[in-house]
């Protein structure tokens, strides 16, 4: 589940909850000494905990800003997470920071900009990190591949791994009209490190990922079929706008498990 | 050296999303959907003011209270328009927005605006800060003399304002009480400080104590920051109390 400072109090009294673990948005604690620090070392010792960032800005030519990456070093050794997640895109320039997921060309040079950023941030880390597919409202007249071409070929280049967020991936093939099950077969099982659900909003004439109400029907089949490949990998439901109560999240965290758990079982069986 | 491709996109987004649409980025791309490149163009447009003015409500959430949904939302339109964010973190966007509002035409009618903006700008850094747990007051009293540089703790910062604004800051969400002159008219100083732990603390303060706590934070002995503050005897143990029961002198040296 996402740890978001509503669940704070809550989870400071250490309940039994049937969550697994938690992710963390890697800026609201990357900076604060404060309150918000203090719970996510708390909930780290009941729980693993996944940070995942918003601002690494990996597609971007500037590369990260300055400073970014050791702030997330430091982060990264008090909390000792089992992944480190930023997007795929790039966030805006270094003088004027867009704080948006903006969409990149799939291009040669798109993919060698992106390796050359995250082999520094694996660098700088010590470790590999996941890029999220991340939901777009254009595309690029010049983009020479499919986006789950450019996703695989930057994973492959970079030597990280992947985020795979199949309600991204649908609202993309929505949006640019591809079948979500030709991405999502697409990515081989071995990159992916962690998946992510989430709900999008229906805009009448364009899909926009909102994060805002639990995954839609078809995003749940989508999960089913990509679980199937690939059991064991954790999952996490995004929810961010209109945060419903924590009994509801928690039940849609246990549905995806569950999901998850069907799929080992027929695996083994 | 000439931008390559990408860069030259990348600029054309951000100016796009940013400032003035760039007709050039425009013609590099298609539409979502059944969005034309334009309207497609114009929803990350509309995405970015709309996150910094969050940003901005979640800072100055009092300030947002006293101005109104419709003042402060023009407010935040016009200081986004002008000020990009350079910061990684969302929440480090507004740092100048206090002297901004100050500034505002209509700050004739509300000039307290800038002061109740420094303020929850403090207390936003200062949630954020680490608590640093100063001397126990028995350890203070033991190593305490006239002459010792006390070293504060907390942390603590002291603000000292032309108008009352703690007051406005305290008023519960849903007060709706017209805010009047007698509200805000007259000088405000405070001590915003943690106690060791992360709950933000405020003490108003008179002249003479912020005079002295502000001395003792520049580094003077303790004599000389009570000698030069005004404070009376009774004054200045009611402060040495409030130091020592809060923790929040690291260090006395001599
Ligand atoms: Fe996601």
């Amino acid at each position: 589940m996402g740890l978001r400072s509503a669940h704070y109090a809550r989870l400071l009294e250490r309940p039994r909850t049937r969550v697994r673990w938690f992710e963390a948005l890697t800026e609201n604690y990357m900076d604060s000494r404060g309150r918000p620090l203090e719970v996510l070392l708390k909930v780290r010792e009941d729980y693993p905990v996944a940070l995942h960032g918003v601002s690494l800005s990996v597609g971007g030519v500037e590369g990260p800003r300055p400073g970014y990456l050791e702030r997330l070093k430091a982060l990264a050794e008090r909390v000792q997470p089992f992944l480190i997640s930023d997007h795929l895109c790039f966030t805006g320039a270094h003088a004027s920071n867009v704080h948006d997921l903006l969409p990149l060309p799939y291009t040669e040079e798109a993919v060698a900009t992106v390796a050359r950023n995250a082999a520094r941030a694996q660098e700088v880390l010590g470790r590999r990190i996941a890029l999220e597919n991340v939901s777009s409202y254009l595309s690029y007249r010049e983009s020479a591949m499919t986006e789950w071409e450019f996703l695989v070929a930057v994973a492959r280049r970079a030597d990280c791994r992947i985020l795979l967020d199949v309600n991204n991936a649908f609202v993309s093939a929505q949006n640019h009209g591809f079948k979500a099950e030709d991405y999502l077969d697409a990515v081989p099982a071995e990159l992916v490190a962690q998946i992510h659900l989430g709900g999008y909003s229906d805009m009448g004439t364009f899909l926009f990922d909102t994060h805002s109400r639990a995954p839609t029907p078809p995003v749940w089949e989508l999960f089913r079929r990509t679980i199937a490949r690939m059991p064991g990998t954790p999952v996490l439901i995004e929810w961010d706008e209109a945060l419903p109560p924590w009994e509801t999240l928690e039940a849609q965290a246990v549905k995806a498990a569950e999901i998850e758990e069907e799929a080992r079982e027929a695996r083994t069986a | 050296m000439k931008p390559g491709r990408l860069e030259r996109l990348q600029r054309g987004l951000v100016r796009s999303a940013t400032c003035a649409v760039d007709p050039d980025f425009v013609a590099a791309v298609e539409g979502g959907g059944r969005l034309s490149a334009a309207e497609a163009v114009a929803v990350y447009r509309r995405g970015y003011p709309a996150r910094l003015t969050e940003a901005l409500g979640e800072t100055f959430e009092a300030c947002w209270r006293v101005m109104g949904d419709e003042d402060f939302l023009a407010a935040c339109r016009e200081f986004v328009a002008r000020t990009p964010s350079r910061s990684h973190n969302l929440s480090d966007y507004g740092e100048t927005f206090p002297d901004f509002l100050a500034a505002r035409a209509d700050a004739e009618a509300a000039p307290f605006l800038g002061d109740l903006a420094r303020f929850e700008w403090a207390f936003k850094e200062l949630f954020h800060a680490a608590p640093r747990p100063g001397l126990s007051a028995a350890a203070l009293a033991k190593a305490a003399r006239p002459d010792s540089v006390l070293r504060l703790a907390g942390p603590l910062v002291l603000l000292s304002f032309g108008h009352r604004v703690y007051g406005l800051w305290k008023r519960d969400r849903a007060d709706a009480t017209p805010v009047t002159r007698a509200d805000w008219e007259g000088p405000e100083r405070l001590a915003l400080y943690k106690e060791g732990g992360n709950p933000v603390f405020v003490r108003e303060l008179s002249a003479p104590e912020h005079a002295a706590l502000a001395a003792l934070a520049a580094g003077r002995t303790a004599a000389d920051a009570l000698a030069g503050s005004g404070l009376d005897e009774a004054g200045a143990a009611a402060l040495f109390a409030f130091l020592a029961e809060g923790g929040l002198v690291a260090e006395a040296s001599r």
